[in-house]
């Protein structure tokens, strides 16, 4: 008897560790968090659940492709789709991270030039703008090469703690047009003169990595200047407070929904994405947060983009635009020499 | 006697094993490419290597990107040396024809330099001494001599002198404060030395990102601190307390008290009160029976405390990064970011092991030392 009870125990126990209720989890959605997060959920997360008749979770997460990578080498994947930065992605498609999108679920004809690539379908595009309180400091700088005048304009600045934006504000503060920022930085002279710049005010740098932090730094008035996302200091202001959004300051790019490989519910996470990125739930999601969909319907909607001033895509014009190629060939080298100049 | 051998298995050789095998392992290219790397290692890595060699990493990598297992390989060998990655994207994604020791070079000329073969015959063997040189700075050359890394990128020694001198200040100061606490706690009546355990262990269980965050808020520019100062008039301006090496100390400090006090008050305790009568009545003043006596037994617990402090400071990297300035990172930070965002866990297990035996010597030499110390003082 007793035998028979332990047997049943042991064979249950084993049932459980081999992963047998690996299909029955809820579909697994992680993204960057903040506003957008919050309203999507609503919109796009759930909505897709309504429509779908399934269950649909979600998390946040920084970007930390390590995650992600070591779940799929433990062949354990617990998250399904996942909001990914443009170089990233690249990588990741490269690696077998990211599984290649099923072109026959998600319909490639509905997103605008550059909003889609092997492993990623366009999300949502984002920017990072200089900011400042003007109830601290009525005039601030407008630009990177006043940002980078310390006697003018005393305090603390905070950027993200990447090569990615940092190098790139570094050149234009040294005098670098637009244009040419990438084709400078490609060169070891211009990754040489974008360093020295950053060492001349390295003493006043706080490096903020979540992207609530740069917020909070200005709010408490720890930090003077800071370089942050868009979405969310546009909502601030929208809040209340005095940062005014410098257009002439914005680099921007997309982020897009990848769904990670070996996931046990690839289907149903093809199926979400081609949702996520229809204009009817982006629409709705417009009415409530400031997004800039790289889905062409939305971000040519007129009304979408008169109610939201903040769009990325209303002001790709001033700003800089990310180059992914860029990255994927130079990022690990520049983040092995960003790590190694942050740390000295 | 067999548990504590398991527990020490477990608990050092293992992971002491686990870390050098990570950071020694050397896959990459025997996993994207078999036949290359087979073929590499029958080379006798003399002038260019033969015609099939080319064919087969040209085949390889093309084979290799469209089954999206490029991406580790083209990690691996970037690390060795810059634009490797490019190198190889473009070469898997061309169209070629034999023979491929013509075609390859005239897409990259790299491929037809005897130094990009070497490098990749050297990765082909499985094995790889890269990790822990770089981790001291060091570099492997083109000839695959041993150089030392150019200065914009050796970060690491300075890094670990840092992590190490932080660790030692932390404890110093630790020990300072928790003597006279623990000194006193040690002669508590037993009612009021309950309290002050409970008082000690409170700040114990909350977490240390909440009581880092709470240092924040105290020594920020328009924290209580400064406006407290400002008002007494001691400043006048706000001084830069936060993001400085000032407040990493004060806030690992607060966090690691506890392990200090502990085993302090559990040491003095067991010193017999009889001992101080019997040093008076031979005549020995107060600050004599506390140092040829009190002191020297109560050691112990200033060794232990002193070694769980410095042991767990070595590891700390949430404190420094949330309230310490650029030049106050510590070691944990760069195997923190080497194993969750750049995905280098060569890089992350050499810097470990360095850490591990760096910190294997301290507490060996203190445990050498305390007795040494406790027989002269005695």
């Amino acid at each position: 008897m007793l035998a028979r009870r332990l047997l049943c125990s042991a064979v249950f126990a084993v049932s459980v560790l081999a992963g047998v209720p690996a299909q029955a989890r809820d579909l697994m959605v992680v993204g960057f968090g903040g506003g957008f997060q919050d309203n999507a959920r609503k919109h796009l997360f759930q909505g897709y659940a309504r429509s779908a008749g399934v269950a649909v979770k979600d998390d946040v997460y920084n970007g930390e492709m390590a995650r992600i990578a070591a779940m799929v080498k433990a062949r354990d994947v617990t998250w399904d789709v996942v909001m990914v930065e443009a170089p990233e992605l690249v990588r990741g498609c490269e690696d077998g991270t990211f599984e290649k999108l099923d072109w026959s679920v998600i319909d490639r004809a509905k997103f605008v030039p550059g909003g889609t690539l092997a492993c990623g379908a366009g999300a949502v595009g984002w920017g990072v703008t200089l900011f400042y309180d003007q109830k601290r400091i009525a005039n601030g700088p407008k630009s990177y090469a006043e940002l980078w005048d310390t006697a003018k304009f005393p305090g603390k600045r905070s950027f993200r703690f990447t090569p990615k934006t940092t190098l790139e504000i570094a050149l234009m503060a040294d005098g670098v047009a637009f244009q040419d920022v990438y084709k400078v930085l490609a060169t070891r002279a211009g990754q040489d003169r974008a360093f020295a710049a950053l060492d001349r005010i390295k003493g006043d740098i706080v490096w903020w990595r979540s992207g609530a932090q740069p917020l909070q730094f200005v709010a408490s008035g720890e930090v003077a200047y800071a370089v942050g996302f868009v979405g969310r200091t546009a909502r601030a202001a929208g809040e209340g407070a005095a940062y005014p959004l410098l257009w002439p300051t914005l680099l921007y790019s997309f982020d897009y929904w990848a769904v990670v490989k070996g996931s046990p519910n690839t289907a149903e996470a093809m199926r979400m994405i081609n949702f996520m990125t229809e204009p009817a739930p982006l629409l709705a999601l417009a009415q409530d947060w400031a997004v800039s969909p790289a889905t062409k319907a939305v971000a040519d909607d007129a009304g979408v983009r008169a109610r939201n001033p903040g769009m990325v895509s209303n002001h790709a014009e001033e700003g800089l635009s990310i180059n992914t190629e860029f990255w994927v060939e130079f990022g690990d080298d520049l983040e092995k020499r960003f790590a190694a100049w942050a740390a000295r | 006697m067999a548990p504590a051998l398991i527990l020490v298995v477990l608990a050092l050789v293992v992971p002491l094993l686990v870390a050098f095998a990570t950071a020694v392992r050397d896959p990459e290219l025997r996993e994207a490419m078999p036949v290359t790397a087979g073929l590499l290692r029958e080379w006798d890595g003399r002038g260019l290597p033969p015609e099939p060699l080319f064919e087969a990493a040209a085949r390889e990598l093309r084979a290799a990107e469209g089954a999206q297992a490029l991406g580790a390989l083209s990690r691996r060998l970037n690390f060795e040396r810059s634009g490797m990655r490019g190198m190889l994207l473009r070469t898997a994604r061309a169209e070629m024809a034999a023979p491929y020791s013509m075609a390859l070079p005239a897409l990259d000329a790299r491929w037809g330099e005897v130094a990009t073969w070497t490098m990749l015959r050297r990765a082909a063997l499985g094995v790889t001494p890269l990790y822990l040189l770089r981790a001291v700075d060091l570099d492997v050359a083109a000839d695959g001599s041993v150089v030392a890394q150019p200065e914009e990128e050796a970060v690491f020694l300075r890094l670990f002198g840092r992590t190490m001198a932080i660790a030692l200040q932390v404890t110093v100061v630790t020990l300072l404060v928790a003597y006279p606490a623990a000194y006193t706690m040690a002669r508590l009546s037993p009612g009021w030395a309950r309290l002050a355990t409970v008082l000690v262990l409170v700040p114990f269980w909350v977490s240390i990102l909440v009581r880092t965050t709470a240092w924040f808020i105290l020594l920020q520019r328009e924290g209580p601190v400064n406006a407290a100062l400002l008002a007494m008039g001691v400043l006048d301006h706000p001084m830069q307390l936060i993001f400085t090496r000032f407040a990493v100390v004060l806030a690992m400090v607060h966090v690691l008290l506890p392990f200090a006090i502990l085993p302090m008050v559990g040491v003095m305790k067991r010193i017999d009160p009889r001992l101080g009568r019997a040093a008076a009545s031979l005549g020995a003043t107060k600050w004599q029976h506390f140092r040829r006596v009190y002191f020297p037994l109560s050691l112990p617990g200033v060794g232990a405390g002193g070694l769980i402090v410095f042991m767990l400071a070595v590891g700390f990297y949430i404190t420094p990064a949330l309230v310490g300035g650029n030049s106050d990172q510590m070691v944990s930070a760069f195997i923190a970011d080497y194993t969750t965002s750049t995905l280098n866990w060569g890089m992350a297990g050499a810097l470990a092991l360095l850490l591990l035996v760096l910190t294997g010597l301290v507490v060996g030499l203190v445990l050498l030392l305390v007795p040494r110390l406790r027989r002269r003082m005695a």
